[in-house]
């Protein structure tokens, strides 16, 4: 189209910002010194990292669902039990080796998860989350009905089982964290891969303007579809890793709404929706503010719930979102800046 | 020739309100139509019927071939019904330069890389390139009136449903806007153009289309109906110059 006489600019489109280097020089020395724990670190401390790493896993893909997709679910147990229960079934019963077995129950999580999504994709808003909090009680229910799997009083994982994910306690502990590990920075990596790419475009595209983004051709429904079975396949990969180091699945435990999404949804909360750095930001603060005052008892509760509504108020983007609206910093670079030269 | 557009027909209720009754419209390849109607005649849920933001009650769209009466928005942007919205959507959180991005990577369905060169061009036309890396949150009003224009443009339409774009321009603003959509059209882009400056819309369209209660009032070449009697009841002697 000639509209102009002007001629066009040279340009260059930039993808990274000098933070983000800085970031990546973090993350890879970040990476290395995890790594390295198994030679220095005690079994506590491998215990602990794991949990961080499955934590920050979960609060990822509800971040990604919630921050990015519009898809506030309050269903995410119903993936991590699904995942830990097929975890149980393909050792037990049908005898795969552990540790192909984590990766096959996130496969079973996402195949569980399409007719779940039939279901509660038909709903909006509030009672989408209220949606897949029902879905999540009904795979419960129904993971209470199987004796083969310890029906309503759950079940133990055999001996046998450990066994064979390492030999010693030490082997075992190391061969779980290096799982936990891989779960966890792989999660971030491919969400960050994710929002990226043109998904990510369609993605945030949606998370602005629902109607907009049709109106440019973008298919809100296959995008938001396609978002619900990646965080339920992951999401079913930690819950079987969970559950694997637990060695004991009871329905009560592994569709727990509080352990599974309340608290992330307090992470992603407080640390920033919307963004990747956000879910690292709260997940260091609660595990900071359970490790000072999980003494406390209820007045933890108490105190991480006004700790959730103060933030609210005050820093709507959470934490993250103040930062780096005031620095402008940015450790996961998504956007695209135009230099004119 | 086939139009490129029509509707055969279409109506639509939002409850016991007709908005649009029984409203039959065709565009060929390449013209340029206007439409002229009162607040509240139903211009824009004509084009929300087009685009498929809102499904018809009855009758039947087709469009470069296709029945589009049941398809989705998205289905219909990529066949090539591009528009821009009255009350601008912008993509808020995303720059300037990715909110038009997004509509030449899904509207056009180019690879990202290929559409860098044709975004920029398109943020040049619209006067949009010194704020390409702000967020689209941060623009006035304005300014988001042509980010819709650039964003549906990047979605390489084939015909470009504008809606009240020209409201609010300074004369120097809406001349450069008139140029730019005389462009547009001179590249081979059908164009329906909503807008209440008639002066504005004379210079670029060669037919009128005037609707009032969600009914065609009439319809030919600009000054006839701006002349018509009907038309002259309805707009009490507004001079088409």
């Amino acid at each position: 189209m000639k509209t102009t006489a002007v001629p066009l600019p040279t340009f260059r489109v930039e993808r990274s910002t000098r933070t983000s280097w800085l970031g990546l020089v973090l993350a890879i020395a970040g990476v290395a010194l995890l790594i390295s724990l198994p030679w220095w670190g005690g079994e506590d401390d491998l215990r602990l990292v794991v949990e961080i790493c499955y934590t920050l896993a979960l609060a990822q893909l509800w971040n990604l669902l919630a921050g990015f997709a519009g898809l506030v679910s309050v269903g995410q147990q119903a993936f991590v039990g699904l995942g830990g229960y097929a975890l149980f079934a393909l050792t037990i019963i049908a005898k795969v080796p552990p540790i192909p077995a984590v990766a096959l129950a996130g496969i079973v999580a996402a195949v569980l998860a399409v007719p779940t999504a039939l279901i509660v994709f038909r709903l909006r808003g509030a009672y989408f989350a209220i949606g897949t909090w029902v879905m999540a009680e009904l795979f419960s229910e129904i993971m209470g009905q199987l004796p083969d799997l310890g029906a309503g009083t759950g079940m133990s994982l055999p001996v046998a089982i450990s066994r064979a994910v390492g030999a010693t306690v030490y082997e075992r502990e190391t061969v779980l964290y290096y799982m936990g590990l891989v779960l966890g920075i792989g999660t971030v990596v491919l969400v960050f891969a994710w929002l990226r790419s043109r998904q990510g475009l369609a993605l945030t595209a949606i998370r602005d303007s629902e109607i907009a983004a049709g109106s440019i051709g973008v298919n809100s429904a296959r995008t938001k579809f396609a978002v619900y079975l990646l965080a339920a396949l992951i999401t079913g990969m930690v819950g079987a890793l969970i559950y694997l180091e637990n060695l004991r699945i009871s329905p009560d435990a592994a569709f727990d709404v509080i352990d599974w999404t309340a608290d992330i949804i307090f992470i992603v909360v407080i640390g920033g929706i919307g963004s990747i750095e956000g879910p690292f930001v709260g997940a260091l603060v609660f595990f900071a503010l359970r490790y000072f005052l999980a003494d406390y008892g209820a007045w933890y509760m108490i105190l991480l719930g006004a700790v959730a509504v103060i933030i609210m108020l005050l820093a709507p983007r959470g934490l993250w979102g103040l930062l780096s609206d005031r620095y402008d910093i940015h450790f996961f670079p998504v956007r695209r800046r135009v230099r004119l030269e | 020739m086939a139009p490129l557009l029509s509707l055969e027909h279409v109506s639509k209720n939002f409850g016991a309100l007709k908005v649009i009754d029984d409203l039959s419209l065709s565009l060929g390849e390449g013209e340029a139509l206007g439409v002229l109607g009162p607040n509240g005649a139903g211009k824009t849920t004509l084009f929300n019927l087009i685009t498929g933001d809102l499904e018809v009650g009855a009758g039947t769209i087709t469009f470069a071939g296709h029945d589009v009466t049941s398809l989705p928005a998205y289905a219909r942007c990529r066949l090539g019904i591009g528009r821009t919205y009255q009350i601008p959507h912008p993509f808020a959180n995303m720059t300037v330069f990715e909110n038009v991005l997004a509509g030449a990577a899904f509207g056009a369905a180019r690879r990202e890389a290929e559409s860098y060169r044709r975004c920029v061009e398109l943020l040049q036309i619209t006067n949009l390139l010194p704020k390409a890396n702000q967020r689209a949150g941060t623009l006035t009003l304005l300014e988001r009136k042509r980010l819709e224009l650039a964003r549906g443009l990047a979605t390489n339409p084939k015909v470009l449903l504008l809606d009240e774009i020209a409201g609010g321009l300074t004369d120097t603003e809406c001349q450069l806007l008139i140029e730019t959509i005389r462009a547009v059209h001179g590249a081979g882009v059908s164009i329906i153009w909503i807008e209440h400056i008639v002066h504005a819309l004379i210079a670029v369209v060669a037919r009128l289309f005037v609707i009032n209660f969600g009914q065609k009032l009439a319809e030919g070449e600009p000054r006839a109906v701006m002349d018509s009697p009907e038309v002259q009841e309805v707009y009490m002697g507004i001079e088409a110059e």
